[in-house]
């Protein structure tokens, strides 16, 4: 029996559209396109109009036109924490995007305890990143917790060392919490992109004598590419986004050094009340991250395109 | 608006008596920190049946944003009672109504709080009347002190014997330590590191509040006494990433020796923690028999936008909470009574450790800056990073720089405001 291949990429007949079906097409997505101008173009030309103004938290807004991107050029603390976001964005996505690669794989094949595997890796998904950072802050602890006292218990360390004092194990103890959570997620898309794989080729290449790591490299690792697109770009972004988990476990210490973009955004806005400013922040972090997807996806799209 | 039916009985008692005036309801928003003794007062002013104030209690850390998002929106609250620190900053921005006719026609004006009043004064004008007060105290475990063999009813009245007793106690064991602070705390430590500078004769912040004093000689003393405690091992090591979660916590574990708070502890630690056996002083300067406080409290404000007929009715409320019963309400649900010609009265029957709880409070201070949040409590301003820094400094040397690059840093936050 002759199956279809569904990777084959045969265009499906377009069938013959009348005007009138182009405008009823219209019609349909207008409660989509209704949803984007409300709750996407319209906070963002406010964000925008926020940004030429001294916008204060109380008192009525002053126009001062690009004073607000004139001083941001030379706003230090912006750049040190924008800094310390990509330090953290790249830590965090070659982390996560290993973790999640191999947790895919082992829970891609259909078995009895794969089931289980797949969910104990996707439940700390389900926990909110508050509720997340809030149980990492008491298990980092000093006094309370469980990392310094067992390491205390193990003999590993003479005194409880307070590993939130420090940047380098506070920062690694941030960025483990991530992949914790956050592995599962990824690791989902990716398995997904996994199962699309016909078993065929797998087969076809194993009689053909290729081994498990020939066919790794160039069986499985250019097929699962636009879902590992799809995973690294998400990734990308939401690091870059990252505050919560930096907030609550760390507040931004010590001494700053992990106060992050989105944090600066924060801290501008809302306890310096300084509104403007902090809409002109989050309009160059949003230009930044087009800029960055940009990018990713040409990178993958290229490579993709040679298939 | 609300209005009530009135009989023809109280018609004419409102005719007869002069003053009175139709029943008004005005809303009033606290921070949570009041939600233990804002309810009861409102409760027992409404009681009254004259008026009705509307009470609404707003998470603490988001009072601000709040007010100002109602007040863009036309729907801020009549009255406030509002962190007394930020009374310049809201008077400042026009928002509050002035208030200082009524102030002024009060008979009990001079026992008001002075500290409240001066944050609360803004250009000549009063924007903010004392409401509710907290002061900075010195807590220390009698029972600790007892078996490290000192004097339980004599808490330390300087800094060598803070120190000196913090080492006694620490030598117990590995689970008990001397001293307590929230190290990466800034609203912790203005609150109870400040008063020992001040008590020292030594500065913070000039009078007016421009110009950082945080390298002037005795804040420079009073860092180093701290450091001195953390290198001896006298702190948890926690006390180093604790941004305010364990301020009242860990004293209240019985492991901590001696630990500056406020009265606000007195009411919970006697409450959640009946067991504990402990005395409060005040928190001492760096020579025997000075010390010192920070004012803390709320002032209470009015919106600079509220109908005009509601002012006497929340004038009238403001009124009511001066009185000897709306003091004696504070007072037994841990606030500090604001009014110091009956403090005591309204104090009586508590626990005497209140009694120093007032006496704090009526000497204490509160430093003037409309960049408070910026430059004091936010957890990446400049006071908090700086003494974090400084406190667990591992040499003298780096103590030293970090209070100079911390000076530098909230001169310029505060030039910025000017």
């Amino acid at each position: 029996m002759i199956e279809a291949n569904p990777s084959d990429e045969a265009a499906p007949p377009t069938p013959r559209r009348s005007r009138k079906g182009d405008w009823m097409g219209l019609v349909y997505v207008l409660p989509a396109i209704a949803l984007v101008v409300v709750f996407f173009l319209v906070p963002l030309g406010m964000t925008v109009w926020m940004s030429v103004h001294d916008w204060p938290l109380m008192g009525n807004p002053r126009w001062i036109g690009l004073d607000n991107y004139q001083r941001l050029w030379g706003d230090g603390s912006f750049w040190q924490a924008l800094g310390f976001t990509v330090l953290y964005t790249l830590a965090a996505t070659v982390g996560l995007m290993s973790v999640a690669f191999a947790l895919a794989l082992m829970v891609q094949s259909e078995g009895r305890a794969t089931a289980f595997y797949r969910t104990a890796y996707f439940l700390p998904v389900v926990t909110g990143f508050a509720s997340a950072s809030l149980l990492w802050a008491w298990l980092s602890n000093v006094d309370s917790g469980l990392f310094s006292p067992a390491a205390q218990m193990l003999g590993m360390t003479e005194r409880r060392v307070n590993i939130l004092a420090e940047f380098t194990p506070a920062f690694w103890s941030v960025t483990i919490m991530v992949i914790w959570k956050m592995a599962g997620f990824f690791m989902v898309i990716i398995m997904s992109g996994l199962q699309a794989i016909p078993a065929d080729y797998q087969e076809a290449a194993r009689i053909d004598g290729a081994g498990w790591f020939q066919r790794f490299r160039w069986i499985t690792l250019p097929l699962v590419r636009q879902p590992f697109a799809l995973a690294l770009i998400l990734c990308v972004a939401g690091s870059m986004l990252a505050f919560d988990q930096f907030y609550i476990i760390l507040n931004g210490g010590p001494s700053n050094q992990t106060v992050t973009a989105v944090y600066k955004i924060f801290n501008e806005s809302f306890v310096s009340f300084r509104l403007g400013y902090g809409a002109a922040l989050s309009v160059v972090l949003l230009l930044i991250l087009l800029a960055l997807s940009v990018i990713q996806l040409r990178l993958l799209r290229e490579k993709g395109a040679d298939k | 608006m609300y209005f009530r039916t009135v009989s023809g009985a109280a018609v004419a008692a409102a005719l007869l008596v002069p003053g009175q005036l139709a029943a008004e309801e005005f809303s009033i928003w606290v921070r949570s920190d009041g939600s233990e003794f804002m309810p009861k007062l409102v409760e027992a002013y409404n009681a009254r049946g004259e008026h009705k104030a509307d009470l609404q209690i707003v998470p603490v850390n988001e009072l601000v944003q709040k007010y100002a998002i109602a007040s863009a929106g036309g729907s801020a609250p009549d009255a406030l009672s509002l962190d007394l620190i930020y009374t310049p900053a809201f008077a400042e921005q026009g928002q509050l109504r002035d208030l200082t006719e009524f102030a002024k026609s009060l008979p009990y004006f001079d026992s008001l709080s002075k500290a409240h009043l001066s944050v609360g004064t803004v250009d000549g004008k009063i924007y903010g009347l004392p409401f509710s007060g907290d002061a900075s105290l010195l807590l220390w475990n009698k029972d600790l002190y007892e078996r490290a063999g000192l004097d339980p009813e004599d808490g330390p009245s300087s800094w060598a014997e803070i120190q000196e007793d913090a080492k006694a106690i620490a030598a117990l064991d590995d689970e008990t330590y001397g001293f307590y602070f929230s190290g990466n705390c800034g609203g912790c430590n203005i609150f109870t590191f400040a008063p020992l500078i001040w008590a020292s004769d030594g500065e913070v912040l000039s009078e007016d509040g421009k110009k950082a004093m945080l390298d002037s000689p005795k804040a420079v003393e009073a860092i180093d006494f701290y450091r001195g405690m953390v290198a001896d091992g006298l702190v948890p090591a926690g006390s180093q990433t604790d941004n305010g979660a364990n301020f009242f916590a860990a004293f209240a574990n019985g492991n901590i020796g001696i630990s500056p708070s406020g009265s606000f502890a007195i009411g919970a630690l006697n409450n959640q923690y009946p067991d504990l056996n402990y005395g409060v002083t005040f928190i001492p300067g760096q020579e025997e028999g000075n010390w010192s406080s920070f004012a803390g409290g709320d002032n209470i404000v009015i919106s600079a936008g509220t109908d005009e007929g509601k002012i006497p009715a929340i004038q009238d409320f403001i009124e009511f909470a001066y009185s000897p019963e709306g003091q004696t309400i504070l007072a037994q649900n841990g606030a500090m009574p604001v009014r110091g010609d009956i403090a005591e009265e309204a104090l009586a029957g508590l626990d005497e450790r209140y009694l120093i709880s007032a006496e704090a409070m009526a000497n204490g201070r509160t430093p003037y800056t409309v960049v408070f949040n910026d430059l004091i409590n936010s957890s990446n301003g400049p006071w908090v990073t700086t003494l974090n820094r400084a406190f667990f400094a591992s040499s003298e040397e780096d103590m030293r720089q970090a209070v100079g690059d911390g000076q530098a840093q909230m001169q310029s936050v505060i030039d910025a405001a000017y």
